[in-house]
């Protein structure tokens, strides 16, 4: 699986079922999972490393949210402890639905992050920077331009930093960065002068190149009262089609406006994702895999995916149909992997 | 005048929007259900803010941003971003951070829309650089770009008083600066906040007050960043203070280097 649209679609597949579920069990899986598929994307960067932290972040985030919510949350039937009440906010009994609510809460935490994480170590930088859309050429260029001097400002970073030491800066008060931050800006600005008259000079996007985007922007501020209102719509318990039509609606909108702001930018891309058989299959069984989980939210079919130990702390209900989405995460690893 | 009119509106929206949805769990009881409080609250949160990003930094685009402005921002935002990881080479206390710095100057050298910029694309490149792109990414951005639009808002309020080149004018920024580090970490607590928050009617009440909602966030503020923030506080006020006069000369010099004009007739 190599190219960025498989992986795009394996993000929002894996997403939809993070924020569908809180049953304990499936996140388990979910998180075995992308940390078995982290391991393998990892390989060429340390797995043992990458292994090792994202367990220590796990483990931090579980316990913390688990703490957290119990210092706060005073309901349950189960008193592990009591503070006197007369204690500001923590004050009251301390009890293990809580401290099991503020666990799952932690596992949501984890997963999202390690979904990320996956996420970017899948995608080389400039696979994520092609996935702008066209209609922020300028922007992405931008992107590009510090993403090339990037390496360049480190170097110079290190060279000034050593030519400092060496003449007796000891580098360690916030004071000692001035010498460091002043010949590293104007270098860097000598560089982006020289940048932006080699652009000139070459007939790079002058700004009356620009077409009249008036269209776009209002197109724009549509989207985003739409995504608005079908939330807050939602919040007052407005039945559910009208939300589900205003983001739909926002998302048509979206699409057709950057199309055309698209389309009205000159843009030649040197480098294509090259399809190969196996993302084309990946593709169409994470799509698949995404339209059964959608079909499962919207028919309300049991699944199991819903957990709360309030009032009464039970074990969580496992379905066959909600442990097989709980596998979308996994899916990549069905596939040969190729750094 | 009509890009002004343009930007005015836009940022208006963004900030009114941006706003209402960190602030819901505060404002809308109907948000502290438990529904919305725990894993799908900070997604759609980030869906909201990242199409406001999107349109701020569309209508900044639109405004007319040439190949000047990209280099001279595409290079100082790799420049920022490289600062993050001098935080390593100089070790301090946790939550200093000169990022900030930049783009507090450069928004008040360059203006609003250079300072949105700035923010918000040093977030964003830095996100790519250190594989941090998440769900938390736009929240940072939009946060990013607001002290830097806000620092151009300080430069055009302070404009024509007998503060400018004065010291007056640094401690200012410096006040700025240490507002900022705690404001900054104060609204990205409001995104993730509602994640490790307890189901309704606990942690977030359903039918509390705003007053003693607010005081429940703020007993997890102080549990959980309030250190953190004001050491980042302390050190934007530390190193505005020691560096921004320098720094400001140079803007003020490139500034007057970059502003060389394309005649279009003689190119076509």
């Amino acid at each position: 699986m190599t190219v960025s649209a498989t992986w795009v679609a394996w993000l929002v597949a894996s997403l939809i079922l993070l924020l569908s579920t809180r049953n304990p069990i499936y996140l388990f899986v979910i998180i075995i999972l992308l940390f078995i598929l982290g391991a393998r994307q990892a390989r060429r960067k340390g797995r043992h490393g990458w292994v090792h932290q994202n367990l220590r972040f796990t483990g931090t985030m579980l316990i913390l949210s688990a703490l957290i919510n119990t210092l706060f949350t005073h309901t349950g039937q189960t008193e592990l402890f009591v503070l006197p009440d007369e204690w500001l906010l923590i004050g009251g009994p301390f009890t293990l639905e809580s401290l099991l609510y503020g666990a799952v809460n932690g596992l949501v935490i984890s997963a999202l992050y390690l979904l990320f994480d996956v996420f970017n170590l899948s995608l080389s930088i400039k696979q994520i920077t092609r996935l702008i859309p066209h209609a922020f050429r300028p922007l992405t260029v931008m992107t590009t331009v510090s993403l090339t001097f990037f390496p360049a400002i480190q170097e110079r970073t290190r060279h000034i930093r050593e030519a400092q030491m060496i003449r007796g800066n000891p580098m360690e008060k916030i004071s000692d960065w001035l010498p460091i931050l002043a010949p590293l800006l104007v270098g860097s600005l000598e560089d982006a002068l020289l940048l932006s008259e080699s652009m000139t000079a070459r007939g790079f996007h002058a700004r009356n190149d620009q077409p009249d985007n008036r269209l776009v922007l209002v197109g724009l501020i549509l989207v985003v009262f739409a995504a608005f209102s079908g939330w807050l719509l939602r919040l007052f318990a407005y039945p559910t089609w009208i939300s589900i039509l205003l983001y739909s609606l926002g998302a048509v909108v979206l699409v057709v406006v950057l199309a055309t702001a698209g389309k009205a930018q000159h843009v030649t891309s040197l480098h294509q994702d090259d399809w190969r058989r196996q993302d084309e299959l990946a593709f169409t069984l994470l799509m698949a895999a995404g339209l059964g989980l959608i079909v499962t939210l919207v028919t309300k079919l049991d699944a199991g995916f819903s957990y709360t130990p309030f009032p009464r702390l039970d074990l969580p209900e496992v379905t066959l149909i909600g442990l097989c989405l709980s596998l979308i995460p996994g899916i990549p690893l069905l596939f040969k992997h190729h750094d | 005048m009509r890009f002004k009119f343009q930007g005015l509106i836009v940022n208006i929206i963004v900030f009114t929007l941006g706003i209402l949805s960190l602030l819901a769990p505060f404002m809308l009881p109907q948000a502290r259900n438990s529904d919305f409080s725990n894993a799908s609250f900070p997604i759609i949160v980030s869906l909201i803010i990242i199409l406001c990003v999107l349109l701020t930094l569309f209508e900044i685009q639109s405004a007319g941003l040439d190949n000047k402005m990209v280099a001279f921002l595409g290079v100082l935002i790799a420049l920022n971003a490289g600062l993050r990881f001098l935080e390593n080479a100089i070790p301090g206390p946790a939550g200093l951070s000169p990022t900030f710095f930049l783009i507090i100057i450069v928004g008040y050298s360059f203006g609003g829309r250079m300072g949105f910029l700035m923010g918000a694309m040093t977030m964003f490149v830095s996100g790519l650089i250190t594989g941090g792109v998440g769900p938390w990414l736009p929240g940072q951005m939009i946060t990013a770009g607001w002290v830097g639009q806000s620092a151009g808002l300080l430069h055009a309020s302070l404009k024509g008083s007998r503060w400018q080149g004065k010291p007056a004018e640094i401690v200012v920024l410096a006040i700025f600066g240490g507002f900022w580090g705690l404001l900054y970490g104060a609204i990205m607590n409001l995104w993730f906040w509602p994640f490790l928050a307890g189901a309704s009617g606990q942690t977030w009440l359903q039918n509390a007050s705003l007053a003693e909602n607010i005081g429940r966030y703020s007993a997890y503020y102080v549990a959980t960043s309030l250190i953190w923030d004001v050491t980042r506080a302390v050190g934007n006020i530390l190193i505005i203070s020691l560096m921004s006069r320098a720094v400001l000369k140079i803007f003020t010099r490139f500034d007057r280097r970059f502003s060389f004009q394309v005649n279009q007739e003689q190119t076509q």
